[in-house]
């Protein structure tokens, strides 16, 4: 599936989302997290990915818990993604390793659950949008990846990234690196997108990329560059 | 627009030592190398000794004895000066356990046996003026000692080759010169090639078996270690649910207000101490990482919520590199109010240390103690009116 089949979020109407967790408890809280912000609106939520899913076709994007019932469900996380679904992972398994698996199974972002409250919102919006959102936890699974497949980072792009995700604040970032918010946002944000050209191709990594370059966060002639890093081949969009 | 009127930004190199710490990973083969270095080295004052009394003892009487019979007796006598010189100056370096130049002592030996054959004549040839038939080969055993024993052996053969080409050359071929020669060549050879092999195949041995000993030292303490380390966990981790449950215990039975900002923090705290120990992955911790969960469970202790993110295994790292890493952020620990946030980011070339705490009033973090050396340690801190951020960097 290519990018175009993405359904595409229109301004006017609400995000609809879909919440995929075991835990009652912490679906009620992520629907309160989420209840703050106008723009969205939960469609369905339940344990079951398929279920929710069928419940809810027209979900924009599903936020879904790592571990279902005991089990790590990076398949599924793939097999989502792969059918053009914008997932955000969402889970107390916040080392690297599990975060960059994520990401490589065609997570749009991944929030470790402390972040949620934080990060939650914006995450979902950004992800709405096929706009990459990197959390802090993400930031720092990201600068110390040493797989050897990893996307290379300029010095620029691996220093944001390894500031904010030990800050936790972009303007304080930007203070030190004396470059304005919104520099320090596009290096985190380009680092990201360099990972969309690692592991197995997706639509959602299609559609990140695509959106980036329509946004001017990279030019098309640069996408060789990510291609020539990346462990696996795939068409550009 | 970023800098706040009371920003401090201090960014200076803090000195590391020169002297890298003894690695573990390097600690059994380091120990190997020393036990074959140790047991070889009777088996070189063996050689040695045997080479130069024999050269000594056997070989100067009878040259001193039959020194007019040579065609050149001039050479015979030089060469064997030549390889008494050479034969102590390899010893000595021997023993000293200095590398010897194999090759050319090896090509000014061929000479010398090619010399004297020459210098002999045809009577001398199996004459007792001939001092290379018996003594040279003990001086193979000495120059090519930890070499491979083909090596040797391969000179053997090129000496035997000398000899008998002389032999042929001279036309002493008949059936009783040739036996001698073959009695000489093998007599003379047959020891010091046997003492070689032996020598060599021992070292081995003993160099394996210390690696092994010393492989399962390593071991035994690695395991010692996880489990001295899964003993501490397991007792914060008792101490940790016990606190959690008995905030828990209070807000089920309506003891503690959710609203109360004070049973907040308790859960905050709780909880941070929760997901400090799910994070810590390593079996056995890196020093550093232990040093900054010590610095951290000890300002818990004065009620503060810590958050420890550690992404990657820092390297082994130099005592004071490692001191001026974490001291900065300890002290940085003890000075913090309402929460913390500890960060370590490590790969083999770098390791960085972040500290962020909420900018309040209070003393400025103390620059970390200057120590004599090449500054390998980055230092910076600074306060923005929001936060304050320490952070000290290491790169190799």
């Amino acid at each position: 599936m290519d990018a175009d089949a993405l359904a595409s979020v229109t301004p006017e109407q609400p995000v609809g989302v879909a919440i995929i967790d075991d835990h009652p408890v912490v679906i009620d809280g992520v629907r309160a997290w989420l209840a703050t912000e106008p723009r969205l609106t939960v469609l369905a939520t339940g344990d079951d990915p398929d279920e929710v899913l069928r419940v809810a076709p027209a979900a924009d994007v599903v936020l879904l818990d790592l571990r279902l019932h005991g089990r790590v469900v990076l398949d599924k996380l793939a097999e989502l993604s792969a059918a053009g679904r914008r997932v955000v992972v969402y889970s107390e398994h916040s080392d690297p390793q599990t975060m960059l698996a994520a990401l490589d199974a065609g997570a749009v972002a991944f929030l470790a659950k402390h972040e949620g409250r934080e990060h939650c919102v914006a995450t979902v919006l950004d992800a709405a949008a096929d706009r990459p959102y990197v959390a802090p936890a993400l930031a720092g699974a990201m600068v110390g990846d040493s797989r050897p497949g990893r996307p290379m980072l300029s010095d620029k792009e691996r220093e944001a990234l390894l500031l904010w995700f030990q800050s936790m604040s972009k303007a304080s970032v930007a203070r030190r690196m004396r470059i304005s918010e919104h520099t320090v946002k596009q290096y985190v944000d380009r680092a990201r997108i360099k990972y969309s050209r690692v592991g197995r191709p997706a639509a959602t990594k299609a559609a990140l990329l695509a959106r980036a370059i329509e946004d001017g966060l990279i030019r098309p002639e640069e996408i060789g560059i990510y291609r020539s890093q990346a462990a696996a081949d795939w068409p550009t969009p | 627009m970023w800098a706040e009127p009371d920003a401090a930004d201090r960014t200076h190199r803090v000195p590391g030592p020169r002297t890298p710490e003894l690695v573990l990973a390097n600690r059994a083969g380091r120990a190997a190398a020393a036990v074959a270095r140790i047991s070889d080295r009777g088996a070189r004052i063996v050689v040695v000794t045997i080479a130069l009394v024999w050269h000594l003892a056997i070989g100067l009487p009878a040259v001193l004895a039959a020194r007019a019979e040579p065609a050149v007796p001039q050479l015979v006598i030089g060469c064997w000066l030549l390889v008494a010189v050479l034969g102590v100056l390899a010893g000595v370096r021997l023993l000293r356990d200095a590398p010897l130049p194999a090759p050319p002592l090896v090509a000014l030996l061929l000479v010398v046996d090619v010399v004297v054959f020459a210098a002999l004549g045809r009577a001398q040839v199996f004459g007792p003026a001939n001092w290379v038939w018996g003594g040279l080969a003990w001086f193979f055993v000495v120059v090519l000692w930890r070499q491979p024993v083909r090596w040797l052996l391969a000179l053997l053969v090129a000496h035997a080759g000398v000899g008998l080409a002389a032999v042929v050359l001279y036309d002493a071929t008949e059936a009783a010169d040739l036996a001698r020669a073959t009695m000489a060549l093998y007599g003379t050879s047959s020891l010091p090639a046997a003492v070689f092999a032996g020598a060599t195949t021992l070292a081995a041995l003993s160099r394996d078996r210390t690696a092994t000993a010393a492989a399962t030292n390593a071991m035994l303490a690695e395991r010692a270690a996880a489990e001295q380390a899964r003993r501490e966990r397991t007792e914060r981790l008792a101490l940790v649910s016990a606190a959690a449950e008995e905030v828990l215990t209070e807000l089920a039975q309506g003891r503690a207000d959710p609203t109360d900002p004070q049973v907040q923090r308790r859960c905050a705290r709780a909880a941070a101490r929760l997901r400090r120990l799910i994070a810590e992955s390593d079996d056995v911790p890196h020093p550093l990482l232990h040093e900054l969960r010590a610095a951290a469970d000890l300002a818990e202790r004065n009620g503060l919520p810590i958050e420890l993110v550690t992404i990657g295994t820092p390297p082994p790292l130099p005592v004071r590199v490692r001191r001026s890493l974490a001291d900065p952020l300890a002290a940085g620990l003890a000075d913090a109010r309402d929460w913390a946030r500890l960060t370590v980011v490590s790969s083999p070339d770098e390791v960085v240390v972040g500290l962020v705490t909420p900018d309040a009033a209070g003393p400025e973090a103390a620059p970390p103690p200057t120590e004599d050396g090449a500054g390998e340690v980055e230092f910076h801190y600074e306060r923005d009116g929001k936060i304050r951020w320490t952070q000290t960097r290491w790169r190799r």
